[in-house]
């Protein structure tokens, strides 16, 4: 085709090019705005419309079940008879409304004069002011015969409107009282039908009607959208952007519309209810409500993005929900996210980081046990974990070990615990995976004998006090079972120990393959002598029971481990580990050298300390030689779950790379990262194995995980309020000699009343006993131990606690229950006129002495003697007792009098219950004796 | 063979393969600036190609939305290049018959109106651009990473794509020259080459013999050293500026061992097997000489060899300037070269003062 002079291309093929592209252009700007408008979080608001739309329809139809149609009837008819009455008056009324629709005018007329005067007189104050500040007198005077003017007008103004407001409202009285007879009614009705109505106009806001379509159309829906992304400001808690530390903000209610709603725990999600609304986080009556602490506080995860559902980094709590949500959402595994989203079985581990120094987190099961788990096996011994320092050593001392056990035992123990004793906690550290071939077995071996050559060079001598007689066995097993303990030991062939599960003393088994008889009767009758330290308390045993008890612990005996002969030190090996200790800063010919000129003892004993060391003996048990506070071998965890995921070495192990799965299967078998490119012998994992049980490892992975670095701000942070910070630091001494194993204390603990049957009749539960007992007695009881409920067979032990101890336990009462260390003790009753006499006639009435027998008849008392409770309890708790006991001991035998306030007897004071229980307070202090009954003797 | 192409892409080999195919195009370019060449060409890039996206590796880097405007650029890159060269081979022939090249033809010559041939033309072009970037938006997400944390760097920390090449050069060079005199000497040198620039022939035209010497120098530092090392640095260095072939998983344990030392340090203690000394002049006097006989000592020498004729046409300072950017450039190949065969870290390394070559 020709083209025109002076052209390049044809115009019409130009016109062409240009309106296809401009056509195309069209459809990329629709594009751009769909794509903008259109967001997955919408579909999911107008989805939980149809929900909102369905549920509330079903409550009208359950309320319309409520209301009854022939009282509608009814009060529609009164309603029209009333209308009738108004009609009479009809016309009175109308010119009373009349006259109400002029008065409202002269008041609103009224009301702009005053304000124009008003403002008059404002402006000329200042004019006059003004004026004789500059001296010009004359021009002041005018002004002021103007103000005068105006002042009069305003106050006269004034007075009108008083004048018109008091006829309206006398007006509308008169029409109010014409109308009664209609009125009343309508009221009666729309009260009737309130809870209806509303419901009715929560129902027509979730209709889809035109207005509704404008408010959300695009570029309308920046005004005022009814589809709009929720989101909650969380100060409580922050995002660490590393440069700045963020308020949370949290959207996710975006989505989970009806998270904080009852009434939609059905629901599949996102559109359910919080199932914990009202007892743990999101209702506003919970401890975490919404407005407060947000869902990430807790929950972990990117709140803040709503893009899609991956953006938020939710994370399935099992492979069955991660292939749902792969099909449905196209879950991905979070891209660049340091902390996703807690799978929902560890979300306990959120606690942590808020409730910092509580050891125990109410509610928080999973976390509770993990911890409890790490205390008994002792992690926090070679890993230091902030809030864990101070905790006594996990194993036993070895600075006496020789008069205990024999070598041989020792070796063959420390090679395989669990082949002597099954359960225990004494973890093994050779023949793993690891460092099973026989050249490290060898080297082991030596450095095994040596660790124990060790420790027998270093052991002092002891020597037992009392001897060994043979008792009467089947006595001993009684006693275990019924003195306490199994409080704390699992003892083989007695059954109730293994109800309660216990695991913080050892397990026995085997003993009499294991230790010298003197030795364990010394140590049964006064664990004190062997160990000023111990932990162990004495039970004040008898002779006579001490055998009996030894008797039957020595009867089980583990011949075959007895018999095991543990291969001796080959000094050749022995040699070469020196020398590869010493040539690490040194070259091998010196080291070889300066091992050559030790002697054989020496070589030994270097070898041994230098394997305590390696291993982390010295850590769980007191050693000779060894700084107690010397720093553990194990890496700090108190960041572990902050530790950044690409810091785990995952070797060869096929397991998914997170740090979830790293600290499961770590503690499942700490040799697996050995695995791949052979390893030298000094540089094997040296981490021991537990062999934990699943269930162990899940709980303790949860409380590992929950140790993280997020900044919390002071307010977010659990504080401890009251004599609280005081007792979360005297739990430790509780934990220590492990007081919550017999007693269930505020509710935790107790363990050892899972072997009762009749919780009655073990170790009684201490709730409020900071509230319930007097220091002074307290203080007394914790060092001179003295019979309370003479009927129970389980014992109070003697603790050797020393005056800080002490002072621990009764802080801990003391701060728990809120309470001040002392109360007013009255010295004498003093009653008020007929008080007494009422009171006699109720502790008689009552019968209270067929149980409180001690002191008042000869009958055996099964509750404590009420002689003593002046000098042992509070009086406040002994009124909170009397009128609610379940409330304190939970199934106590103790009945209630005055449950719910009321009085079971009409007749003294009145049925006051009130006025009787304080004259029953009141009436055994006065029987109350001075001074405390005399301890039982302990065990010299 | 997919081990083999993950071999093969080391730095090592596929910079020398890379100047072996340059070497062959600037000998050639009659047959690479062919209609049948490019469809050869074409054919083998599809295939290859779509054998490389069948990995799943491969395609994860390859898709990364970071990466896409490399993959444009790869594309644009090759195509551009192959039509500058055919359209040269085409007036190259016809310069050769006699003739003037097609741009100087007289219907060529022609004046037309800037309105609509330009202006409207130019419209066109603003739209489908726009077209193409809102398309592009909306299509891959912004690749957003986690939040900046000081304490923390991504690994690896890649700069921008178009500065990837000089980042590159950050594992043969210290800091200071990959990052400052190297890339000033680049704007410096393209800023003077209107004024180094003798040859009047070209302009206005596409051509190749009547240039071939600027062509094939300019050809060799845009695609050899800044397209290649761009390439290079995203899609083969994974964490910790670790080399992953393309079809590698980017393991982030990934271990290789790659101790470099100093030309002091070979000459004092490899090679003369005694200690170094403690003055560092005396220290490094190998590396220093070895400068000045590369940047001074040669000059002459490269002269009487090769240089003497554009002495003559140029006048002694451009010359000078020119063979000093010659040089300049070539210190990244030979630096390059030298650090795969000797793993030679500095030639010269005065840390005292920063200075290192």
């Amino acid at each position: 085709m020709k083209l025109e002079p002076g052209m390049a291309y044809n115009t019409k093929k130009l016109n062409k090019v240009f309106a296809v592209l401009s056509i195309i252009f069209l459809f990329v700007v629709i594009w751009v705005v769909l794509d903008d408008y259109i967001r997955p979080w919408k579909a999911i608001q107008v989805k939980a419309m149809k929900i909102k739309q369905e549920v509330l329809n079903k409550q009208l139809k359950e309320l319309a079940a409520d209301i009854k149609p022939e009282e509608v009837k009814k009060l529609n008819a009164l309603i029209v008879e009333g209308e009738k009455k108004v009609a009479e008056n009809s016309k009175e009324i109308k010119k009373l409304k009349d006259e109400v629709a002029g008065l409202k005018t002269n008041i609103y007329a009224q009301k702009l004069l005053n304000g124009d005067y008003n403002a008059q007189v404002g402006a000329l104050t200042f004019d006059y002011d003004h004026t004789v500040q500059h001296g010009d007198e004359a021009k002041a005077a005018k002004i002021l015969t103007k103000l005068n003017g105006y002042k009069v007008q305003y106050d006269d103004g004034k007075e009108k409107l008083k004048v018109f407001e008091a006829k309206l409202k006398d007006t509308n009285e008169k029409i109010a009282k014409l109308e009664l007879a209609q009125t009343g009614v309508k009221k009666q009705l729309e009260d009737y039908t309130a809870k209806q109505t509303r419901l009715e106009l929560a129902l027509s806001q979730t209709e889809v009607n035109p207005v509704w379509l404008l408010r959300n159309s695009p570029f309308v829906d920046f005004l005022d959208p009814t589809i709009k992304i929720q989101q909650i400001v969380v100060t409580n808690a922050a995002d660490d952007r590393y440069f700045q530390k963020v308020p949370k903000v949290d959207r996710c209610t975006t989505c989970h519309v009806f998270i904080d709603q009852a009434g939609y725990e059905t629901q599949a999600n996102p559109y359910k209810t919080h199932p914990k609304i009202d007892t743990l986080a999101v209702g506003l009556n919970s401890p975490h409500p919404m407005k407060d602490f947000g869902c990430t506080s807790c929950h972990g995860g990117e709140g803040h993005r709503v893009n899609d559902f991956n953006a938020v980094a939710h994370t399935p709590q099992n492979e069955e929900q991660k292939k749902e949500w792969q099909e449905k959402y196209h879950w991905h595994e979070p891209h660049k996210i340091p902390q996703p989203m807690f799978k929902l079985s560890q979300t306990e581990a959120s606690c942590v980081k808020c409730h910092t120094g509580q050891f125990y987190v109410p509610q928080a099961d999973k976390l509770n046990k993990g911890r409890r788990l790490i205390a008994e096996y002792g992690c926090y011994n070679c890993h230091k974990i902030k809030g864990w320092e101070g905790l006594p050593k996990s194993g036993p001392i070895l600075t006496k070990i020789s008069s205990k056990i024999s070598k041989d035992f020792a070796k063959n123990w420390i090679w395989s615990p669990r082949v002597f004793n099954p359960k225990s906690r004494m973890p093994t550290f050779f023949g793993q995976a690891n460092n099973s071939k026989p050249e490290f077995m060898n080297k082991n071996v030596a450095e095994v004998n040596a660790i124990v050559e060790y420790i027998w060079a270093k052991s002092k001598d002891y020597q037992p006090v009392y001897k060994y007689n043979v008792g009467n066995a089947d006595n001993g097993k009684a006693l275990i079972g019924s003195i306490g303990c199994i409080g704390c030991h699992q003892v083989e062939g007695i059954e109730e120990s293994f109800k309660s599960g216990t695991k913080f003393g050892p397990h026995l088994t085997g003993l009499g393959s294991k230790l010298d008889p003197n030795w364990l009767v010394t140590w049964l009758k006064k664990p004190t002598h062997y160990n000023p330290d111990s932990r162990m308390p004495s039970l004040r045993l008898t002779d006579g029971e001490a055998n009996d008890i030894a008797t039957y612990l020595l009867a089980s005996k583990n011949e075959k481990f007895k018999n095991l002969k543990f291969a001796p030190l080959d000094k050749k090996i022995r040699d070469e580990l020196l020398v590869g200790y010493l040539s690490q800063f040194d070259l091998k010919s010196t080291a070889e050298e300066k091992v050559a000129k030790m002697s054989d003892h020496e070589k030994t004993m270097e070898l041994g300390s230098r394997s305590i060391g390696k291993y982390g003996c010295y850590s769980c048990h007191n050693i000779d030689g060894f700084d107690p506070d010397r720093a553990p071998i194990g890496p700090e965890l108190t960041n572990e779950g902050s530790k950044p995921e690409t810091q785990f070495g995952f070797g060869i192990e096929k397991i998914p790379h997170t740090r979830e799965a790293w600290i499961w299967h770590h503690l499942e078998k700490p040799s697996r990262w050995d695995a791949g490119a052979p390893k030298a012998f000094s540089d094997l994992n040296r981490m021991p194995n537990f062999y934990l049980a699943k269930e162990e490892i899940d709980h303790m992975v949860i409380a590992i995980l929950g140790q993280v670095s997020d900044y919390v701000p002071l307010q977010g942070q659990r504080r401890m309020i009251g004599g609280e910070e005081v007792a979360s630091k005297a739990f430790k001494t509780l934990a220590k000699y492990n007081c919550q194993g017999c007693h269930k204390i505020d509710g935790v603990g107790g363990e050892i009343l899972a072997a009762y049957e009749d919780k009655n009749e073990g170790p009684p539960q201490l709730m409020q006993q900071g509230f319930r007992t007097q220091t002074e007695w307290l203080n007394y009881f914790l060092t001179n131990v003295h019979p309370i409920r003479p009927w129970l067979k389980v014992r109070m032990p003697s603790f050797p606690f020393t005056s800080a101890e002490r002072n621990d336990v009764i802080s801990y009462f003391q701060g728990n229950a809120h309470q001040q260390t002392y109360v007013d003790l009255p010295d004498t009753v003093e009653w008020e006129p007929g008080e007494r006499e009422g009171a006699i006639k109720l502790f008689n009435g009552l019968a209270c002495t067929s149980c409180h027998a001690g002191g008042f008849t000869k009958d055996t008392p099964t509750a404590p003697n009420l002689h003593n409770a002046k000098q042992r309890l509070r009086p406040d708790w002994v009124e909170a007792w009397l009128a609610n006991p379940q409330e304190f001991v939970p199934g106590t035998v103790m009945p209630s009098f005055w449950e719910g306030g009321v009085s079971t007897d009409t007749e003294v004071f009145g049925g006051d219950a009130k006025k009787q229980i304080r004259a029953l307070r009141k009436y055994v202090q006065e029987v109350g004796v001075n001074g405390y009954p005399a301890p039982l003797p302990k065990n010299q | 063979m997919k081990e083999l192409v993950n071999y093969l892409s080391s730095p090592m080999y596929s910079f020398t393969g890379t100047l072996v195919l340059f070497y062959f195009m600037i000998q050639k370019v009659h047959v690479v600036g062919s209609k049948k060449f490019a469809k050869w060409a074409t054919l083998f890039l599809a295939v290859t190609g779509a054998w490389f996206m069948s990995d799943d590796v491969f395609r994860s880097i390859i898709t990364t939305p970071d990466n896409i405007p490399i993959i444009i650029l790869i594309f644009s890159v090759l195509f551009f290049t192959w039509f500058s060269l055919y359209k040269a081979v085409e007036n190259d022939k016809r310069i050769d018959q006699g003739l003037e090249p097609i741009e100087g033809t007289p219907e060529n010559r022609e004046k037309v109106w800037a309105w609509p041939n330009l202006v409207y033309t130019e419209l066109f072009v603003i739209i489908a651009g726009t077209i193409f970037l809102i398309a592009w938006a909306i299509v891959f997400k912004a690749p957003l990473e986690e939040p900046a944390n000081p304490t923390w760097a991504p690994n690896p920390a890649k700069a921008p794509w178009y500065f990837l090449g000089l980042q590159e050069m950050l594992v043969y060079f210290d800091p200071w020259m990959a990052g400052v005199v190297l890339p000033g000497i680049i704007l410096v040198g393209l800023i003077a080459l209107p004024f180094i620039d003798f040859n009047p022939k070209g302009n206005g035209y596409y051509c190749f013999k009547e240039r071939k010497f600027a062509i094939s120098m300019f050809l060799f530092g845009w695609l050899a050293l800044w397209v290649f090392l761009i390439l290079i640095g995203t899609f083969l260095r994974g964490p910790n500026w670790t080399f992953y072939g393309p079809f590698e998983y980017w393991d982030f344990h990934k271990v290789v061992a790659e101790n470099n030392i100093n030309l002091s340090e070979i000459m004092w203690i490899k090679l003369f097997n005694t200690k170094v000394p403690g003055n560092i002049f005396v220290r490094e006097i190998f590396g220093i000489i070895f400068t000045l006989v590369y940047f001074v000592f040669s000059v002459p020498l490269i002269t009487k060899f090769w240089g003497q004729k554009f002495l003559d046409k140029m006048g002694t300072i451009r010359y000078y300037i020119l063979v000093f950017l010659i040089l300049s450039m070539a210190l990244l190949p030979l630096k390059m070269y030298l650090r795969w065969f000797f793993t030679l870290k500095y030639i010269v390394a005065m840390p005292e003062f920063e200075l290192n070559l």
